[in-house]
């Protein structure tokens, strides 16, 4: 490895006459600007292309001989092309082991000899069919390789080697999880994991339904599935939300109490529409006396939830700011499809001990959990009742019922 | 597009056979539409369909080995073989699964490589899943390993790469 090193840096040093190169801060602009592929630094670089040429004789790409001797820049004119084509940041080009992409598509390039055509490189042509046939055929961009006193090689074994759209299927197949990890992996595993491809399938297919009228439809779409997790996004005029669960970007859901009011599903006479305090995340949530009488009742229909996975309700509350110990009162809830309740209750008490921090005095309490196969389960009900009279009587601030994943599946 | 290439010149074109130049200078027979299912290898003979003997053509694959390729062949082969038959998609992806279970690490990427520059891209989707599954919940350092691949990022970008989303570090598999 460090002979390696050393014969690259020969190969570098007709470069470093004049001014010398900082190789290093040049390297993670490529890096940054996601248009070179790694291993295929443009110039004054330990680069995997050294080590390929010293290594691989053999190996050297029909056609690279030529590009090497043929060199129609001189020594300072290369680095300036080459930076030349680094910074701009409009280029198509990442060089890709011995491909290059060009906006997803491979391209190869008809070369005329030693000059550099880059008004050709939109051409379409069959990738690999060149290579084999005509020598005349080289990969766009391989002039600029050519030119730094790196050549075009083919590296055996050496997965980076990969088409970014193959690296992208790979992380897509993973998870949000994954895909953030994977990123670290090389500078090719991090322009793919962070692409939009990859992070369009994290998302869930009818995303846009929740955010059509809003700006967020322009971000890139890692931004947006990371705002998504940690903005939930309001619809039916503000009283419920939809959201994403950050490890494995599956749906939640929460019902505030406008809406399960609305929906018919608080049985109380005695609820009173209050304007939200901080930590909701509606605008109104509802202030509830606790009598025997209370029921509240929130129905989602299956088919909005995520494929193939546990869900658990949540009751989201808090105490008024005088409160008379409701938190020994027991409370029935009941999580259930419809038409197939078996009649299990889960008896908690409001307490704050046993509850949930959200912040800002916002507390949860697990009503219950629910596996969703395909979504055509049909409806499920999450349901709270008061089970007997109580003897003490509080007030409480419901904000809804939040419908999240469960972890583990 | 497998049963296509096979089923339209069924009898004559599969008693025909290419040969295939490895890397390594190998050369091996396979029958003609085995052959067309490596673009490479499709694009040549297209361009050489002048050449009235087939036997005589010899096509250069000089990006894989013939260890590689002759994994790749019987594969390609059966895997023809099942598409030209009406069978359930079950069948086939048995099959695939049958291919891949046993491949080690290595063997896995040296033919995504191969996959890829054949074009063979039903091949490239299996084993793309499969190294997909088998990267899942694994350290930075073993997928470097895996795949082969060098850590070219300094300290302070992985670190900073780190702090970015320090969740999706936590509770890795042991390497």
């Amino acid at each position: 490895m460090n002979q390696i090193r050393e014969e690259s840096k020969e190969i570098q040093e007709p470069f470093q006459q004049s001014p010398p190169l900082n190789t290093r801060p040049r390297r993670q602009r490529l890096q940054r600007n996601g248009q070179i592929w790694p291993g295929y630094e443009v110039i004054g670089e330990k680069t995997n292309l050294g080590r390929q040429r010293l290594q691989r004789k053999e190996k050297i790409w029909p056609g690279s001989e030529e590009i090497r001797g043929n060199n129609p820049y001189p020594g300072s004119r290369v680095k300036d092309k080459a930076k030349e084509i680094v910074d701009d940041n409009k280029s198509p080009f990442r060089f890709l082991g011995s491909e290059v992409i060009v906006d997803d598509v491979q391209d190869s390039v008809p070369v005329d000899s030693g000059t550099n055509n880059m008004s050709s490189y939109g051409q379409k042509t069959k990738p690999g069919r060149q290579r084999l046939k005509r020598k005349e055929y080289i990969w766009p961009g391989s002039e600029v390789i050519g030119e730094s006193g790196s050549i075009l090689t083919y590296q055996k074994k050496k997965l980076e080697d990969l088409p970014a759209k193959c690296i992208s299927r790979i992380i897509s197949l993973t998870t949000p999880r994954d895909a953030s990890r994977l990123a670290l992996v090389c500078p090719a595993f991090r322009s793919a994991a962070d692409s939009d491809s990859v992070w369009e399938k994290f998302l869930p297919s009818d995303y846009e339904g929740f955010i059509s009228n809003s700006s967020l439809i322009d971000k890139k779409k890692k931004d947006l599935y990371f705002h998504l997790c940690r903005n939930p996004i309001l619809f039916d005029n503000n009283t419920a939300s939809f959201g994403l669960e950050q490890e494995s970007g599956k749906k939640c859901y929460m019902a505030g109490a406008k809406w399960i009011y609305e929906n018919s599903g608080i049985s109380h006479r005695d609820c009173k529409m209050i304007p939200s305090s901080a930590g909701s995340r509606f605008p109104e949530v509802i202030e509830l006396k606790l009598m025997s009488s209370l029921e509240i009742e929130a129905r989602f229909g299956t088919p909005i939830f995520s494929p193939k996975t546990n869900y658990a309700a949540y009751f989201v509350f808090k105490f008024a700011e005088f409160r008379e110990g409701p938190e020994t009162s027991p409370i029935d809830f009941e999580v259930y499809f419809e038409g197939s309740h078996n009649g299990k209750k889960r008896r908690e008490f409001l307490d704050p001990q046993l509850s949930q921090d959200r912040g800002n005095r916002w507390i949860e309490i697990k009503m219950g959990e629910f596996s969703i196969e395909n979504g055509d389960e049909g409806t499920v009900v999450c349901r709270l009742s008061e089970p007997e009279p109580l003897s003490k009587r509080g007030t409480i601030i419901f904000q809804g019922i939040e419908v999240r994943p469960e972890y583990g599946r | 597009m497998a049963s296509s290439s096979s089923s339209s010149s069924c009898s004559s074109s599969s008693e025909k056979k290419i040969t295939l130049k490895s890397s390594d200078g190998e050369a091996l027979n396979v029958e003609k539409n085995v052959a067309l299912e490596f673009e490479p290898a499709k694009g040549f003979l297209e361009d050489n369909s002048e050449e009235a003997d087939d036997e005589a053509i010899v096509v250069p694959l000089p990006n894989v080995s013939a260890a590689v390729l002759s994994e790749l062949i019987p594969y390609v082969k059966q895997r023809l073989e099942l598409s030209a038959k009406p069978v359930q998609k079950k069948l086939i992806k048995a099959f695939d699964d049958q291919f891949t279970r046993h491949l080690s690490d290595d063997k896995l990427g040296e033919l995504m490589l191969a996959a890829n520059y054949l074009g063979v891209n039903y091949l490239l989707d299996v084993l793309c899943d499969v190294t997909a599954d088998r990267i899942k919940n694994k350290s930075v350092e073993y997928v470097r390993e895996f795949l082969g691949i060098q850590n070219d990022f300094t300290p302070e970008e992985e670190a900073e790469l780190r702090a970015q989303c320090p969740w999706a570090f936590e509770g890795v598999d042991q390497d």
